[in-house]
């Protein structure tokens, strides 16, 4: 009775009505319904669906749609071996790939246009060329790899970070030798515009690595069977993105400190670079709170290092600037970002280490996109 | 009688574009003496923005909840309600990955396949449900913890265990996800602050107008207030979660349909009364677990009013016009009623075809514009004379131009009305053209044989040569046609008019209301005695059931010879 393999007849013939088995013509014509369907309930829905009614199920000497139902599921070969291909990865495009190019460039123009000017047009110069950056800045976070939740209370402390690898070298060395008495770009308190110009230009990288990591996590989301092998196989993946992004801060910071013509600053942009990737990544996947804990810790470490060494000034207070001057005489001045932030940087791994190898956190992204 | 009721919708009233918007308006309309409070979910943004209709003076209270999204309320579990949480979520995977609980007895074997001290997959089921709900209910915060990885654990657990079904043992990690993921949205009426004394718990009964999502808080506050629920299902939740995702995977298709299926179950069991709106519906719920003697099939109401012109006068009726009506549609299968008309134009020349409604979708269009080439290369136009301009016998036209202003002109225009769609739930157009008082020919789908019962022609679907012959038959016979009109209005108006509706959600309230025991506190939250509370007998001084003598006049004391020995 149940002789599945026989001869398959054209679909668009009309069934034979009294054959001796008319439930197999039924089953040959909702043949891909029945083998994938996992309960009864299922294949009496589709059957329903398709206009089969009480009335149609007597003819087949069935009480009703469920015992068809049920029949046709006892006789259906089930197969769920073949999973469902999975959605494709987004692939990249081009709108991100040359929006995140933007900050950069326009940082570096910004930079040269402001070693030929000075007076008055250098101050518009620099005002212009702040407000352009900000923008690019801006409608590359808005799209592509690099978009995420909003993450409210991060531009300040990011802000700061940025300003003082920017401005807080100099500076440092002019409070601790009683200055600063001129403003920015003097002799003694000198711009590290290299380190801007490299944090700026590393948003292209940061939106590939990224794009790299989702699609790669992605693949082995819908490749791997329990989530214990989803996390061994990422955590190579994300530390693999991390270096990636290193080396891309690192070669950038080369670059700009020669066209720059400066001196690289490389412990203080390649400790940023990563602080403020890790904390991208994370905001991307929709974990926010520690980026901001971690971000305005940063920052205030900082400013407070800073405040020590002006209120050391203060009569009766000056051991407040001795843990900073010892770090500058031993070290160099460069030394206080870099391990603020290197630490900072050390603590969001270890954290996206954790959650980022939880599949919860994908799904939710993804569902996100 | 004032009953309080808790009224409980899905995207639908009181939202303007909701789907069973029209029916609870007019119940909540029909029974003004009756007080209601509305819980609403909204679908989506959208249905939001366009906001409410106008709600009548005995709505007390709308509190909404959006299904689309969730808010977290920003509760961190510690250890213990973490442990709870995933004990409960572990229990209710359990339940889903395991076989089937045997609904409504069909099975018998799944009852012996089970050891002894393992609880009944239902009770599983509930149980866990409901301790998610005293969960959400104490601490909070159980929108955050179903999206966390705690719960996709203990979903995988529960797939890898023994004993769990074949689907679900294959599930894959982005299969895991998935299944949480909608686990997540299903149970996010438990993280909602409505099961409050001064909430849910306020109202005299609950009523779900339809299964599944928008019964759960109705669940919840039977379980934490003991408020009767009444589920009301046009058309059964659990057939549309099985045709809503015929592509995911095996192991998703196969745990979200145990988790609809167990809650539908549950829904079933503990409601006081399930009204499924046709036969279709009521055989659905009956296969899926509810008692029978639960069951009162209620049928969906329509106003008889703008058809009752038309009804009682055949004057207007063209005794050579067919007229179909509807939303143009694939499942409404034109195509074999312009063959059948064909055939129909073969046998009574003279005849025409008026097709009026406007397509519904873009396939709809594209159907539309199908049907308009088919007409047009099976029928030539024709003209009276050779002076005269001729046109088709098959007309297009839509609701609302200058011809037809309103649905009943639309039946007017012609002798028979035709319905020749292949799948239908419950055909309302059919019901229109019944209060019309119009002769039917209808094709034998969904609720038509129910609706129909005897006053009008049914045929099979996709058979246009029977469909012929039943429309040529009608056209042939005027008598017939006003014998089988004038039945068909009379079945219309004693079964499907508005007010048998609300008359019979009336009486449901009211039976429902007087089997439930008195459940308020004759003391509020101060020690102070509410007003009413108790009924005015408990303070009659002295037991009046008491077996010693009161004060009562000589000739009513007991001692009396009864008047039946005196007599005898």
């Amino acid at each position: 009775m149940t002789d599945l393999s026989a001869p398959a007849r054209e679909p668009g013939t009309p069934a034979p009505r009294r054959g001796a088995d008319p439930v197999k013509a039924l089953l040959h014509r909702h043949r891909e319904l029945c083998e994938t369907a996992v309960d009864p309930l299922e294949i009496a829905a589709g059957l329903e669906a398709h206009g089969v009614t009480d009335r149609t199920a007597a003819r087949f000497r069935h009480r009703d749609v469920f015992s068809l139902a049920e029949e046709l599921y006892a006789r259906a070969n089930h197969h769920t071996d073949a999973p469902p291909a999975a959605p494709p990865a987004p692939a990249p495009r081009t709108t991100w790939a040359v929006l995140t190019l933007l900050p950069g460039l326009l940082c570096l123009a910004t930079l040269v246009a402001l070693r030929h000017t000075g007076g008055q047009t250098r101050l518009l110069t620099a005002a212009a060329g702040a407000l352009a950056v900000h923008l690019s800045l801006r409608a590359a976070l808005r799209r592509g790899p690099l978009s995420g939740p909003r993450c409210p209370g991060t531009a300040l402390p990011v802000c700061w970070l940025v300003a003082h690898a920017l401005l807080g070298e100099g500076l440092l060395r002019a409070a601790l030798s009683g200055g600063p008495d001129t403003p920015p770009t003097g002799a003694d308190w000198p711009l590290t515009a290299a380190t801007l110009a490299a944090l700026a230009l590393a948003c292209a990288p940061a939106a590939w690595t990224t794009h790299l990591f989702r699609t790669r996590t992605h693949r082995r989301l819908t490749a791997s069977r329990a989530l214990e092998d989803f996390a061994t196989s990422v955590r190579p993946l994300l530390l693999g993105t991390v270096a990636l992004q290193l080396l891309a801060v690192a070669a950038l910071t080369l670059l700009t400190a020669t066209l720059l013509d400066e001196a690289p600053a490389l412990g203080t942009t390649l400790t940023l670079g990563a602080l403020l990737h890790l904390s991208r990544l994370l905001t991307v996947h929709g974990f926010t709170h520690a980026p901001r804990v971690i971000l305005a810790a940063t920052a205030l470490t900082q400013a407070a290092a800073l405040a020590a060494v002006f209120a050391a000034r203060l009569p009766g207070l000056a051991a407040l600037a001795t843990p900073v001057e010892t770090l500058v005489t031993e070290g160099t001045p460069a030394a206080l970002p870099a391990l603020t932030c290197g630490a900072a940087a050390c603590v969001l791994l270890l954290h996206a280490a954790r959650r980022l190898t939880r599949a919860s956190a994908h799904a939710h992204a993804e569902a996100r996109r | 009688m004032l009953v309080r009721i808790g009224l409980l919708t899905e995207g639908g009233y009181p939202y303007v574009s909701g789907d069973a918007r029209l029916w609870c308006d007019r119940l909540v309309r029909g029974l003004g003496q009756h007080e209601f409070d509305v819980y609403a979910f909204s679908r989506s943004q959208a249905e939001e923005d366009e906001g409410w209709v106008p709600l009548p003076p005995q709505v007390s209270r709308v509190r909404t909840a959006p299904l689309w999204t969730s808010e977290d309320d920003g509760v961190v579990y510690g250890r213990r309600a973490r442990r709870r949480f995933t004990e409960h979520y572990a229990e209710l995977a359990a339940a889903l990955c395991t076989a089937d609980p045997a609904p409504a007895g069909t099975r018998s074997d799944a009852g012996t396949a089970e050891a002894p001290g393992v609880p009944h997959q239902a009770d599983r089921f509930a149980n866990a449900l409901y301790g998610l709900a005293e969960l959400a209910r104490e601490e909070g915060g159980l929108a955050a913890a179903l999206r966390s990885e705690a719960a996709v654990r203990a979903l995988e657990c529960a797939c890898r265990a023994p004993g769990a079904q074949r689907p679900a043992r294959e599930a894959r990690v982005p299969d895991l996800l998935t299944v949480a993921a909608h686990l997540e949205r299903a149970l996010r009426p438990l993280t909602l602050d409505w099961y409050e004394e001064n909430g849910l718990g306020a109202v005299d009964l609950c009523h779900a107008a339809s299964g599944g999502t928008a019964a759960l808080p109705g669940l919840l506050a039977r379980h934490f207030f003991g408020v009767p629920l009444l589920v009301t299902e046009y058309g059964v939740r659990l057939r549309s979660h099985y045709l809503t995702r015929p592509d995911s995977s095996p192991a998703v298709r196969s745990l979200l349909a145990a988790f609809h299926g167990r809650l539908a179950a549950e829904i079933y069991r503990q409601a006081a009364f399930v009204t499924p709106g046709n036969t279709h519906a009521r055989r659905w719920q009956e296969r899926c677990g509810a008692d029978r003697t639960k069951l009162r099939t209620v049928y969906p109401g329509m106003d008889a009013a703008p058809f009752a012109e038309v009804g009682e006068s055949q004057a207007s009726a063209d005794p050579h016009t067919l007229v179909w009506v509807g939303r143009v549609e694939p499942a409404k299968d034109l195509v074999s009623l312009l063959h059948a008309f064909a055939e129909i134009r073969k046998q009574e020349p003279g005849t025409r075809l008026r097709i009026v409604g406007g397509p519904a979708g873009p396939e709809g269009e594209a159907y539309l514009g199908h049907c308009r080439m088919l007409a047009a290369q099976l029928f030539p136009d024709e003209a009276e004379g050779p002076h005269a301009v001729g046109d088709n016998p098959v007309s297009f036209e839509e609701i609302g131009g200058p011809e037809l202003p309103t649905p009943a002109d639309a039946y007017a225009a012609g002798a028979v009305t035709v319905l020749s769609s292949v799948v239908e739930g419950f055909p309302v157009r059919l019901v229109e053209a019944m209060l019309c008082g119009r002769a039917t020919v209808s094709t034998d789908v969904g609720a038509v044989v129910e609706v129909i019962g005897g006053t009008g022609l049914v045929v099979p679907p996709r058979n246009p040569r029977a469909l012929a012959e039943a429309c040529v038959s009608l056209l042939r016979d005027p008598e017939r046609r006003e014998r089988l009109g004038a039945a068909a209005r009379a079945r219309a108006l004693e079964l499907f008019t508005v007010e048998q509706n609300i008359a019979a959600f009336h009486g449901l309230y009211l039976e429902t209301v007087a089997r439930t025991p008195v459940r308020r506190l004759p003391l509020d939250r101060t020690g102070v005695p509410r007003p009413f509370a108790s009924p005015a007998e408990a303070h009659v001084p002295g037991h009046w059931t008491d077996p010693a003598p009161r004060p009562v006049p000589r000739w009513a004391a007991p001692e009396q010879v009864p008047v039946t020995e005196a007599a005898r």
